[in-house]
């Protein structure tokens, strides 16, 4: 059953990505990319991470992608502003080849470790309270550092995006 | 004990010279420095050497004596280690003593004869340096440190030969003197290659070397000997490389007495004698040597005869008494020919110099047919210079004699009767020539009376007094036991290097008899022909004598030009077409592979990315690869 | 399949490459963001993988801290994109190229 439900949500997710790159319409892309993401949030929720498939959802394609989309719409974008893509295809080929190999070390080297059943553990693990406990225990430091980080790119995107310095 | 200053006799020149030349510098660059300053520093170097030296020499009579000082390592090379080393053996140190001495005056008299020239800072830098190079041939003790001092001296030569360089004959003077120095100097080289190689494993000073060459093979042996040889003649101006003593001339006539007397040209000779060890293994070589300097010395005398040129002449003369020695050196006679390198650099400056004062007195006129009746009016000149002559031709008891019978008596006994013919004709040549400068230049009638002289300074005047004296009696240091005298150059020199003679009093009487007939003929043929001669008529001189045998002009048509073409051959044509090509097509070949590579750095990320990606995919192969 | 790490680690590589792969082949600027956050992605899910396999919530945390960045990178990332809009008139990232020195060499 766990693994139906892997195995779906992987083809959607794959199918997500290719979707992603392969469309030429960059509104297509975005909601390509919603459903990757999701089905990876699916993912998280198989590994026992309750709490990192809640924020996959509502940050990620809820926040993040939706903002994407809400730019492309706002900028109106044509088909004549769209950049030619001649090569598009070749390259992905080729890239893919030449991917290959990284792939393979990648899972060689994961291969090495000694296999491991990886069902689904008891609700402590990855619920919110465990995940709050470890984030603010152990992880203090980076996390308000993070929310520094947000502050300044808030302040960042905000000044980037008035209309008279940049065209100024 | 006090070895160390055996070095101090050649660092004294040197740190003088040094600080001469940054003395000119400063003169020229900032404030001009009185000549008096140049004047105390350049001469004291000299004499004080010379005090050192005679602590040495002092030290060493009576005794067997060696002085070696080491003052650092210079070069250590897988196994080879040459020390920066001084040896004072009495050949060495009674070397010192001459060109010290001899080179002193000269420096006395150059204060003089320099007086008014503005380079009187550096002539003094070079004349030291001269001198340094000089001494520390003389007193190295391994080949090595030798030619340093020998490559010294060739480069001071250069220097002081093209002195007046606004003149460009007298720069290609030195060029020609530099170059044929240069072709001694590879011999010399290639025969230090090949001592090293066969005997410098351990050590390379003189001793090491004279035990280490007994076990050479002695083909190897008349190798190194020939090469050594050779250099000895560019430095030493024997034929074939003598073309650039005559040239010497162009430089100040200080110059012309301090290469000729006291430096320089001897140091062929004293290699030699260095090397006697060598030379006595391999006899064949040291008869070639004596027949190369019979015939150089017969081949000068003869183009001496026609010259007019006074200075000309005098280097002609000396390239005759050079040949002189090489008769000694090389038939074994070695402290023979060390002897007759001392009286000559007595009676050679003292001609030198007596030349250079007549020279000045008459504004500079060196063509000895336009001088005529100086004896009245420079009478010391006069008797210095016939003192002088007298030496050289071998009058006795003038110091001449001695040192020239010797030689020839060493060729008489040795059994190679042409060398002693050829002797024995060249010192009748040598009588005649000097003898028809002496006429001509003192007593020959003069037309320009009414001309004034320049004056010759006392600085001048005195060193010819104390070397006329030294060309009297230096002589008598080296009478012969026959004469009653003992010969002290020969005892002195005997504890270095035996080569004693034993002939029968009579022949030896009759040979000098020979000697001073051969001395007389030639006077008294010059005394018929130029005794107050007749300046009206001024000679004209053609013919293959006057042209020195077209010597100069053969090496110009065979070797020069030769050299020239195949010069201007590879400069405009394998350089142009062959090397330029390869350097300005390697820099092109940068320059557009530079530029094809920067279209890889085009701004493009996606392009970088896909570059990271190429790398990362062969990183990764290779990886696979290496981990199984 | 699911319980087997590799499988996931395979997902995460396929994800991982197919981003990249988006990055060097397409021109749209849009879509070489959108590729950079499937790579994040696929690096987070590596990460919370190996923290199922080790059983600890380090790596879940991390995965955290990438999503904030990812959020932070976004409001910068499209506040650029649309300057750049705006100015050029094109999505081509091939022509925004005003930070390299590339011109100052010809």
């Amino acid at each position: 059953m766990v693994d139906i439900v892997f195995i779906v949500l992987a083809l959607f997710a794959i199918f997500g990505g290719l979707g992603m790159i392969l469309f030429a319409q960059p509104i297509y892309c975005a909601l390509s990319l919603i459903v990757c993401l999701v089905a990876l949030g699916g993912i998280f929720a198989l590994l026992s991470a309750p709490f990192l498939f809640m924020v996959q959802i509502i940050l990620y394609a809820g926040a993040i992608i939706t903002l994407l989309l809400f730019i492309i719409m706002f900028l109106n974008i044509k088909d004549v502003n769209l950049p030619d893509e001649p090569n598009k295809v070749t390259t992905i080929f080729v890239g893919a080849a030449l991917l290959i190999p990284f792939n393979i070390l990648i899972l060689k080297a994961f291969s090495t470790l000694p296999n491991k059943p990886m069902h689904i553990l008891g609700k402590d693990f990855g619920s919110i309270h465990s995940f709050g406990i470890e984030l603010f225990r152990g992880w203090l430091v980076p996390f308000e550092l993070i929310s520094i980080l947000l502050l300044a790119a808030l302040v960042g995107a905000v000044v980037y995006a008035r209309k008279g310095s940049v065209d100024g | 004990m006090n070895n160390f200053l055996l070095a101090w006799i050649v660092l004294i020149p040197l740190l003088s010279s040094m600080t001469l030349g940054l003395m000119y510098l400063f003169s020229i660059k900032v404030i001009k420095i009185p000549n008096i300053v140049f004047t105390v520093l350049g001469l004291s170097s000299p004499f004080l050497s010379f005090m050192i030296g005679f602590s040495f020499f002092l030290q060493m009579i009576g005794n067997h004596e060696i002085f070696l000082y080491k003052a650092y390592r210079w070069l250590s090379v897988d196994g080879y280690d040459i020390d920066m080393g001084f040896m004072a053996d009495k050949l060495s140190i009674f070397m010192v003593l001459f060109i010290t001495f001899v080179g002193g005056l000269i420096h006395i008299y150059a204060s003089g004869y320099m007086k008014t020239d503005k380079g009187y800072g550096k002539f003094f830098f070079y004349f030291n340096l001269f001198l340094a190079s000089m001494l520390l041939l003389v007193l190295a003790d391994s080949p090595i440190i030798m030619f340093i001092g020998w490559e010294g001296v060739g480069v001071c030569s250069y220097f002081l030969i093209s002195y007046y360089y606004e003149d460009t004959k007298n720069v290609q003077a030195g060029n020609k003197a530099f170059i044929a120095n240069r072709v001694g100097d590879l011999g010399f080289i290639i025969a230090m290659i090949t001592m090293i190689y066969y005997v410098g494993s351990n050590g390379f000073d003189y001793i090491n070397l004279e035990a280490g060459m007994q076990n050479v093979p002695i083909n190897v042996l008349t190798f190194i000997g020939s090469a050594l040889f050779v250099g000895a003649i560019g430095k030493s101006a024997q034929i074939p490389l003598f073309v650039w003593l005559p040239d010497a001339m162009a430089g100040p006539t200080p110059v012309s007495a301090l290469i000729h007397a006291a430096t320089m040209v001897t140091a062929g000779v004293y290699m030699v004698a260095r090397f006697h060890f060598l030379y006595d293994l391999i006899p064949n070589v040291g008869l070639i040597i004596a027949y190369v300097g019979a015939f150089s010395a017969l081949f000068a005398a003869i183009i001496a005869t026609k010259q007019t040129d006074i200075k000309k002449i005098l280097a002609y003369s000396t390239m005759s008494q050079l040949g002189y020695m090489f008769i000694a050196v090389g038939l074994g006679g070695y402290s023979v020919g060390i002897f007759h390198v001392f009286t000559h650099a007595f009676f050679k400056a003292l001609l030198f110099m007596g030349a250079g004062a007549v020279i000045v007195a008459l504004h500079h006129e060196q063509n000895i047919f336009k001088m005529g009746g100086m004896r009245s009016k420079t009478p010391i000149v006069y008797f210095a210079m016939l003192i002088a002559t007298l030496a050289i031709t071998g009058i006795p008891p003038f110091a001449g004699f001695f040192s020239k019978d010797e030689i020839l008596l060493t060729a008489f006994s040795s059994g190679e009767y042409l060398i002693w013919g050829i002797g024995v004709l060249t010192a009748i040549l040598t009588a005649y020539y000097m003898f028809r400068l002496l006429f001509v230049v003192f007593h020959g009638k003069n037309y320009q009376e009414s001309r004034k002289l320049h004056t010759i300074s006392k600085s001048m005047i005195m060193p010819l007094i104390v070397l006329a004296f030294g060309s009297i009696v230096a002589g008598f240091i080296g009478i012969p036991e026959i004469l009653g005298g003992n010969n002290l150059v020969g005892s002195w020199l005997n504890d270095w290097k035996n080569s004693s003679l034993h002939v029968e009093h009579s022949r030896e009487f009759i040979l000098m008899g020979i000697n001073i007939l051969a001395a007389v003929i030639g006077t008294y043929v010059a005394y018929k022909k130029f005794f107050n001669y007749d300046m009206a008529i001024v000679p004209k001189y053609n013919g293959i004598i006057w042209k020195k045998f077209y010597i100069d002009e053969i090496y110009d048509r065979f070797i020069v030009k030769k050299v020239k073409e195949v010069s201007i051959f590879i400069s405009y044509k394998v350089d142009v077409n062959f090397i330029d090509m390869i350097v300005m097509g390697l820099s092109r070949g940068f320059i557009k592979s530079g530029h094809f590579i920067s279209k890889v750095q085009n701004a493009n990320t996606r392009f970088y990315a896909f570059f990271m990606l190429v790398g990362i995919s062969v990183i990764s192969t290779y990886l696979i690869m290496v981990m199984r | 399949m699911a319980d087997s790490l590799l499988s996931y680690i395979a997902l995460a590589m396929i994800l991982f490459s197919i981003g990249f792969l988006g990055v060097i082949s397409r021109k749209n600027i849009f879509i070489v963001y959108m590729s950079i956050e499937l790579m994040l992605n696929a690096i987070n899910l590596i990460f919370i993988s190996l923290g199922r396999y080790y059983e600890t919530m380090v790596p879940q945390v991390m995965a955290m801290i990438i999503i904030a960045i990812a959020a932070a990178e976004a409001a910068v990332f499209l506040s650029l994109i649309v300057v750049l809009y705006r100015r050029k008139k094109s999505l081509d990232s091939d022509i925004f190229t005003v930070l390299s020195q590339k011109d100052a060499h010809e």
